[in-house]
């Protein structure tokens, strides 16, 4: 019962997302990020005013965070398709007190 | 990268890093502003008086105070770039120690703060006098000089001084408490330039780069008279400066802008 309320709050907290949703997260991280301290130190130096290189710099880092932070469904293009549990297909016997476990 | 906290820490740690490499370059950037400062300085009067006491000290020491007053000329505008946040500037005077071998003494006698274009309004910052001639008198209250332009407060261009006769700030003494009679004494002009990122420059005495050396900024050698024998109090009075909690030697409290008691 418990499970069932408290699994999909915590996935979404959690808000994983695909390997290449994580490749891809990164690349635009790195960019965004690095594109608003190249122009906020130019159009800064441009217009001789330090407050405009403060506030391109911060608004940069603001839509970052919103852009890569939470999961947006283009992370989860790639689920990743993992194979069905299956113990027995392994072929381990564990025995437990002479009866057999798993 | 796969869940939220981590993302949320790697562009955190990014963004620092970003932060800190703007404001390298941004501090970098200062250097190629070209400084070309210049400055002329010439002692006005100077007096030598005996004084008991010392502002905020429990001292009753009688001590020799100097007072000069000055002319000074200063184009300092080139020290304002788009990274300059105030520029500290201050009058010293030099001389030399008793004891030959030390290094000369300096003692402030005025100073202002000059701020850029890019700071934020502040009671102490420095407003130039409006020169001779002009029929605006600056306005006594430090609120209604709030809302002054760029332009009200610097009659000559942004960081362009020119002042006659120039009260001191500050009346010197040695820690010796001899003043009297001193040779080769001069007046310095000097300054802190302080960025909004980087590092604090003082006033260069050798070029450095685009940065040309300070021009001139050196009074011509004086001596200081013996002690006078009567002072006219009027007549030494000092400057107040825009910071108002200022100390006069013998006073117990500091003076308000307007002589009130803080």
């Amino acid at each position: 019962m418990a499970d069932q309320l408290l699994d999909p709050l915590r996935d979404a907290l959690e808000g994983q997302i695909d390997f290449e949703g994580q490749r891809l997260a990164e690349l635009i991280t790195t960019f965004l990020l690095g594109a608003a301290g190249i122009v906020a130190f130019f159009i800064g130096f441009m217009a001789q005013d330090i407050r405009l290189t403060l506030y391109i710099g911060l608004a940069g880092t603001a839509l970052t965070f919103l852009a890569v932070v939470p999961p947006w469904p283009i992370y989860n293009k790639n689920p990743e398709p993992w194979l069905p549990p299956s113990s027995r297909a392994i072929g381990v016997n564990i025995d437990v007190d002479g009866s057999k476990v798993g | 990268m796969h869940s939220t906290v981590v993302r949320l820490q790697n562009v955190f740690s990014f963004f620092t890093t970003v932060a800190f490499c703007v404001a390298a370059v941004i501090a970098l950037s200062s250097f190629i502003n070209p400084q070309v400062p210049t400055a002329s300085i010439r002692l006005r009067d100077v007096q030598v008086y005996v004084r008991k006491g010392r502002p905020f000290y429990y001292s009753q020491k009688k001590e020799e105070y100097a007072y000069m007053s000055f002319d000074l000329d200063a184009d300092l505008s080139t020290l304002f770039n788009w990274n300059t946040k105030q520029v500290f500037v201050y009058v010293k005077a030099v001389y030399p120690s008793h004891k030959p071998g030390l290094p000369d003494s300096e003692a402030i006698i005025w100073d202002a703060i000059l701020p850029s274009a890019s700071a934020p309004w502040h009671q102490n910052h420095y407003i130039h006098p409006s020169p001779k001639g002009s029929q605006k008198k600056p306005k006594k209250n430090s609120k209604d000089n709030k809302g002054k332009s760029q332009a009200e407060a610097w009659p000559h261009g942004q960081g362009i001084l020119h002042l006659t006769n120039q009260r001191p700030k500050y009346q010197i003494t040695d820690f010796s408490g001899k003043l009297a009679n001193r040779t080769s004494v001069r007046l310095e002009l000097g300054w802190n330039v302080q960025p909004w990122v980087g590092a604090l420059v003082w006033e260069n005495k050798r070029d450095f780069g685009m940065w040309k050396a300070l021009e001139g900024g050196v009074s011509e050698r004086f001596n200081l008279p013996a002690i006078g024998k009567k002072v006219d109090g009027r007549k030494l009075e000092m400057e107040k400066g825009k910071e108002g909690h200022r100390l006069e030697v013998g006073g117990e409290y500091p003076i308000a802008g307007k002589g009130k008691r803080v």
